[in-house]
């Protein structure tokens, strides 16, 4: 912590000085890793700024807000910094019952809501074991951070101008200085970010996420839906296009047309808040994005003539269409293809969950092959589990191993099946992390692998690495091993300075590892992914 | 036309006429079939189609290139019938269509053979696998231009197709040396380049050829020396091998054997050549890589013979 101060301190200061201070201290690991400190620390001053910049927009969103409205925000804001205490949201609740008298039903139902989501999730952190000094200290950390961000907006006031000037830069320092505690919280949580992935931080959704308590006017099967999202209770591209498509039903089920409003115009508005707001609690996966785009193309194709409840029905035909074609009736298609190369005998490893490739190997097993499948998982989700019990309940022989067993079965394994998030234009696979080593493992002993997608999973996008575009998953996760009673040598990475988990969710394989792609069109080379994409948009156009 | 006179049409063909391939020959017998068919519907017409072709497949001509043939045929068969009403005009539109077929097939090993003798230079050495008539009618055009080159061609067991080639080419007047299927490895550094046909290009952009071939890339690619494969667009095949084991049975043996005994202790006609091991593809399409996506050349190929236009516009247009 005093190493922390003095850093702060040393902000205005110039880097000859710090280096030659660092010269002379000490500190061997200081000069270990004399660059990230530096880095670390004109990253917060950029970031600073950036939160000055930030709230100067707030204030002109917020004086086009009515006042009910901004009262409503603030009373939200309190509401918030009660979190985690259950006795002070019950004395509030008294508090506010005269100004809910005063908002509209719609509203009500919206806070009641957020009150459950907030006291689920105190009882998730009271869950999650915290001593008591934990919690009392991360009340403290949203007092301040509210502090700091009135603080910010009354500075951000005064001067008119929002660049990032010296005299601005001073003002920032001198904030720093007088809320010494806030930037130290503020910095262990800059100091836990890898900074080859910093950019990916930003679409991280945080549990205690405060842009998702802005949005309103959102349909409860969307809030519900986020939640899911949230918790990774809804997991796997295929189920969490599904859950989207089933919420997206029942949207369009309890719509009303607000009068001189066309129904398709106003449900698609009605669809970008709802989908901001999903954006918002995990980035979507490309089957989504692509689903949604499919339903916004049809949507618009709806003579406007018909009355609502006829628009109603072709809308929800239209989903049910595409939920069939797109995506059962394709892993019918794939299921067939693939079964015609699995014979008997075979030795199958597939990696972690997938009810695509679930799908195949029953389908298989139904038609009497013999062959058995090793299922190969990684922490720390551990999907393959649940792989696993699937599998098993169907009958088919299994083994289970980890990842870092993958070279030492390799050998007695005949195919390599593995499932995908997307498919990218020039042939990579992106899939959930470890798939490129399965890959890279099987390449090098020569058994043809197998990657199952459909075509609504592929992708216009580019990608050589899973640094540029990826997803961000709890890095509390890494430190939790299940199953055992201990705490992990690692669950105190917070206080140490120089550890930083990192949790990626994705990686990208290259389509030298991937013998073939099955598509319910055909078995096609990695690379034909353009072609594919060039066919579909012909189709839809 | 019954089974007995669909085999012997077809074996006619291929007896008389050195230079046609199975493939094409397997696309005149079909046409064959539609001229003397009584049938009345177009369902009809295609069981005839089916059946003669079936038969062709139980004759001991390799099945990869009859196989690949009568598919685009087949195909194109199913696309005529949905442009005309009357049966009798159907007919005649698949008649005409399949003429224009032929013609384009029959053109397309000259333009593999303009494109492919431009790689022979002066004082090359090429090795060459089994008998190929592209491979042969582009060595031909290589001596005419007057170029000096010499060949090396393998015996190609269990036929010994290997010598016929090399008696073609010596009466041409090329020097050729005939060695050892077990010689690949030997004769290997002193090539300059492989040369081979093939019985069939699957969607992965492998190739299906004599037995011997993949041999041959696998030391071709060790020795880093580039491996050209000269095959027709008619060849391309809806198949996608994850290796040798994975070749239908109908391809690696003959219809004879197959029959008959316990097909491990029978030697294989074909293998499976992966895309990483081919340096080029020649075809009438034009110079491919073997990554290229071949499907959608297929879907060129059909564009080209629906739209009744060169093939070249379509690839133009195309791209």
């Amino acid at each position: 912590m005093d190493k922390m101060k003095s850093k702060a301190s040393t902000d205005g200061s110039t880097k000859k000085e710090k280096k030659n201070k660092r010269k002379q201290s000490k500190d061997s690991q200081d000069d270990v890793k004399p660059i990230s400190n530096e880095v670390s620390c004109e990253d917060n001053k950029n970031e600073l700024v950036d939160e000055k910049n930030d709230s100067t927009k707030n204030d002109a969103t917020a004086q086009k807000l009515s006042e009910k409205e901004l009262r409503r925000l603030e009373w939200e804001k309190k509401l918030q910094s009660q979190k985690g205490d259950k006795e002070v949201t019950t004395i509030s609740n008294t508090k506010t019952t005269q100004q809910q008298k005063q908002l509209s039903e719609k509203e009500l139902r919206k806070l009641e809501w957020e009150k459950k989501l907030q006291e689920q999730k105190a009882g998730d952190t009271a869950n999650s074991a915290l001593s008591k000094a934990e919690l009392k200290a991360k009340r403290r950390e949203q007092q301040e951070a509210q502090r700091q961000a009135k603080l910010a907006a009354e500075k951000a006031k005064k001067p008119p101008s929002t660049t990032p000037t010296k005299d601005t830069a001073k003002e920032v320092s001198k904030v720093e200085k007088k809320t010494v505690p806030k930037k130290e919280t503020k910095k262990i949580i800059d100091l836990h970010r890898v900074q080859l992935v910093q950019h990916l931080y930003a679409e991280m959704p945080q549990k205690q996420d405060s842009k998702l308590l802005v949005y309103n006017n959102i349909h409860p099967a969307f809030v519900k839906l986020g939640s899911q999202y949230l918790n990774k209770t809804i997991l796997g591209s295929n189920a969490r296009t599904l859950a989207l498509m089933a919420a997206l039903k029942r949207l369009i089920y309890d719509i009303q047309t607000p009068p001189k409003q066309e129904l398709c115009r106003y449900l698609e508005n009605v669809l970008q808040t709802c989908t901001n707001f999903l954006q918002n609690c995990r980035p979507f996966a490309v089957s989504m994005v692509n689903a949604l785009r499919n339903f916004k193309l049809h949507s618009t194709q709806i003579d406007t003539n018909l009355i609502d409840s006829e628009k109603k029905a072709r809308l929800q035909d239209i989903i049910d269409v595409y939920i069939n074609d797109d995506i059962y009736k394709a892993g019918d298609a794939i299921s067939l293809k693939v079964n015609e190369k699995i014979s008997d005998g075979d030795v199958i490893l597939i990696y972690g969950c997938s009810s695509l490739l679930k799908k195949i190997l029953v389908d298989a097993h139904k038609d009497g092959k013999k062959f058995k499948v090793i299922v190969a998982d990684c922490r720390p989700l551990l999907e393959g589990k649940e792989m696993l019990r699937r599998l098993v309940v169907a009958g088919i022989k299994c083994t289970y191993i980890f990842l870092n067993g993958a070279s030492y079965v390799m050998n007695s394994v005949t195919k390599v099946l593995l499932g995908a998030h997307a498919l990218l234009t020039n042939g990579y696979v992106m899939s959930r992390i470890g798939t490129a080593q399965i890959a890279l493992v099987a390449k090098a002993y020569n058994k043809p692998v197998l990657v199952c997608c459909e075509t609504y999973k592929f992708s216009e996008r580019v990608q050589t690495d899973s640094f540029v575009y990826n997803e961000i998953g709890d890095p509390d996760l890494l430190s939790k091993t299940p199953g055992t009673e201990d705490p992990s040598p690692l669950s105190k990475w917070k206080e140490n300075n120089k550890l930083t988990p990192l949790n990626l969710l994705y990686d990208v394989t290259p389509p030298d590892f991937v013998t073939a792609v099955v598509t319910e069109i055909a078995i096609l080379p990695c690379t034909s992914v353009p072609v594919v994409l060039r066919i579909n948009a012909i189709d839809t156009t | 036309m019954d089974g007995a006179k669909v085999r012997e049409f077809f074996c006619k063909i291929i007896r008389e006429d050195e230079d046609v391939s199975v493939g094409v020959a397997a696309i005149r017998t079909l046409m064959e079939i539609i001229k003397h068919s009584k049938s009345e519907t177009v369902q009809e017409l295609e069981t005839n189609l089916k059946d003669g072709i079936n038969v062709m497949k139980n004759t001991d001509y390799p099945v990869a290139a009859i196989n690949s043939g009568c598919e685009l045929f087949l195909r194109f068969i199913t696309l005529a019938a949905l442009d005309t009403r009357c049966f009798s005009d159907c007919k005649k539109i698949m008649l005409d269509r399949g003429h224009l077929f032929i013609k384009k097939l029959d053109e397309a090993r000259g333009k593999i053979v303009r494109l492919a003798s431009k790689f022979i230079e002066d004082g090359s050495k090429v090795l060459t696998h089994s008998r190929s008539r592209v491979v042969l009618q582009t060595l031909r055009k290589a001596h005419k231009q007057n170029k000096r080159f010499e060949v090396f061609v393998t015996i190609s067991a269990p036929d010994n197709s290997g010598k016929q080639m090399c008696k073609e080419l010596q009466a041409e007047g090329i020097p050729c040396t005939l060695i050892l299927d077990s010689a690949v490895g030997y004769i290997m550094e002193q090539v300059h380049f492989i040369m081979v046909g093939a019985e069939g290009v699957v969607e992965s952009g492998g190739i299906v050829n004599k037995v011997g071939s993949y041999t041959m890339a696998v030391c071709a690619k060790e020795m880093k020396k580039p491996f050209y494969v000269l095959t027709e667009s008619f060849k391309f095949s809806r198949l996608f091998p994850l290796g040798q084991q994975d070749l239908p049975e109908e391809y690696k043996f003959k219809s004879s054997v197959r029959k008959s005994s316990d097909l491990k202790k029978v030697h294989p006609l074909v293998d499976y050549t992966p895309p990483a091991y081919i340096t080029l593809l020649f075809t009438d399409l034009g110079i491919l890589t073997p990554s290229a996506p071949l499907s959608t050349y297929k879907n060129i190929i059909w564009k080209s013979i629906m739209n009744m236009t060169p093939i070249q516009d379509v690839l133009i247009m195309d791209h």
